[in-house]
């Protein structure tokens, strides 16, 4: 049984919007900082993404170890994976914060569509939902959980925003609006834009600007 | 005609337990039936008829029976028996990916049950004998204890066990788009003399005499084990 609870963040979002990619850049500069991160991949049909970025991240980039990005299949039901029963994440969150207890935090990944994702508090500590502009500017004014209730809102793809009419200003407006004094960031996860912005959140509202583990033992 | 109007905690304790909203992780596995889905095309009987053979060779003579060993070692407080009830179900379960999986089930209700069902030695022994590593925490016999630790009795305990089996399946064929509501609802009730006969023959069964015997289904899992695209956890 775990002993030691190591901060989890959860990254929601429709399939598509950039969670997996998002994932590969954010986990290099946690690295750089001397953060140790684990990886739970939420697939829907497929092991793909765990694939990836184990393949990425552990194999050819030497940021990870292989076994600390593992892929969990939903039956079907991401929501409920995450939210109502939560179930097999937890226990392979736990697997790993007894096997990996120098982890300073662990990404949970897992899809789903705006209207009903959310994290189970159980399950998360600190909720990231990305969407992405393909949707139109008026994907934050429509509100629904995700949007709503996350700790940080990440809109992703902007560079081509111009090329589908969305509008940043307009997303940015109604983002401050819906989600009162909760942040949201702007991103490209392609090229990494922006996504520094994403981990200083991390850093000061998770973890509260807690030093590594591996710097702190040294 | 009712001739009983009695009800009382045990029965809302039952009520709860058997609810699918439990939370146990069981919606993720299909126990094979999507890589038989991928196979051939599957209509409302042949999925009675998979459920069927799992309740008859599988779920039956070993998790059924599990269960049984279960409650007489929790109403003897005998630990010593329980983790051999539990060692050799953990061992007769040859499929990797469902071992694991239910392992990683068992775990999770025991501990939303003991988040508040206090004071039940056998409860607190069998958790403290997985944290050091002495049991496994394998899913029926994990139920078992959860189940005997909140009164629940024993012919009964075996009922949810089964008829949550059967709607786990019945769950993944309709995700899979093999039946409609009507039709899995209807399995189900065509499926009552099955689980009934199934709790009976087994739960009563010793522990030395338990067994499986599904040596289609187990390649089928194997199968489903190795697939790179797929939903269910197998």
């Amino acid at each position: 049984m775990s002993s030691h609870r190591i901060p989890r963040v959860g990254i929601g979002g429709p399939v598509g919007s950039g969670k997996t990619m998002l994932i590969e850049q954010i986990v290099p500069i946690l690295s750089a900082k001397g953060y140790k991160a684990g990886i739970i991949s939420n697939d829907v049909v497929s092991k793909e993404d765990a694939e990836r970025m184990r393949r990425n991240l552990a194999t050819e980039r030497g940021l990870m170890q292989e076994d600390l990005v593992i892929g969990v299949a939903t039956g079907g039901c991401p929501h409920t994976a995450v939210r109502e029963d939560p179930s097999i994440n937890l226990s392979v969150v736990e697997e790993m914060e007894l096997k990996h207890d120098y982890l300073d935090l662990i990404l949970i990944e897992s899809g789903g569509d705006n209207i009903t994702t959310t994290f189970s508090p159980a399950l998360a500590d600190y909720f990231i939902y990305i969407i992405d502009v393909t949707g139109g500017d008026k994907y934050p004014r429509k509100r629904g959980l995700g949007i709503e209730s996350c700790d940080l809102l990440v809109i992703n793809k902007i560079d081509i925003a111009p090329y589908v009419g969305a509008d940043l200003k307009i997303m940015e407006r109604d983002a401050k609006i819906v989600r009162s004094s909760k942040p949201t960031v702007f991103v490209n996860s392609k090229t990494g834009q922006g996504v520094d912005g994403i981990v200083s959140n991390i850093i000061r509202d998770l973890l509260f600007e807690a030093r590594p583990k591996s710097l702190v033992k040294n | 005609m009712f001739m009983d109007n009695e009800i009382d905690n045990q029965d809302v304790s039952l009520l709860q337990m058997s609810d699918s909203f439990f939370p146990t992780g069981l919606y993720a596995t299909s126990n094979g039936l999507e890589a038989l889905s991928k196979i051939k095309k599957l209509k409302s009987k042949d999925i009675s008829q998979f459920i069927t053979i799992f309740l008859r060779q599988v779920v039956g003579p070993s998790d059924c029976t599990a269960l049984g060993s279960t409650y007489e070692s929790c109403r003897k407080k005998d630990i010593p028996a329980l983790l051999i009830t539990d060692r050799s179900l953990y061992f007769m379960r040859i499929i990797e990916e469902t071992r694991s999986a239910s392992v990683r089930s068992g775990n999770q209700l025991l501990k939303c049950v003991s988040a508040f069902v206090k004071h039940k030695k056998m409860l607190k022994d069998y958790q403290d004998a997985i944290s050091t590593g002495n049991a496994t925490g394998i899913y029926p016999v994990s139920f078992g204890v959860a189940a005997w630790s909140l009164d629940i009795p024993k012919n009964k305990a075996g009922l949810i066990l089964l008829y949550g089996f059967t709607v786990s399946v019945i769950g993944a064929a309709l995700r899979l788009g093999i039946l409609q509501h009507f039709d899995g609802q209807d399995i189900i009730h065509q499926l009552r003399p099955v689980i009934l006969e199934s709790v009976l023959k087994n739960i009563n069964r010793p522990i030395s005499n338990m067994w499986q015997f599904a040596p289609g289904l187990d390649i089928l899992q194997m199968k489903h084990e190795i697939m790179s695209s797929k939903m269910f956890i197998t």
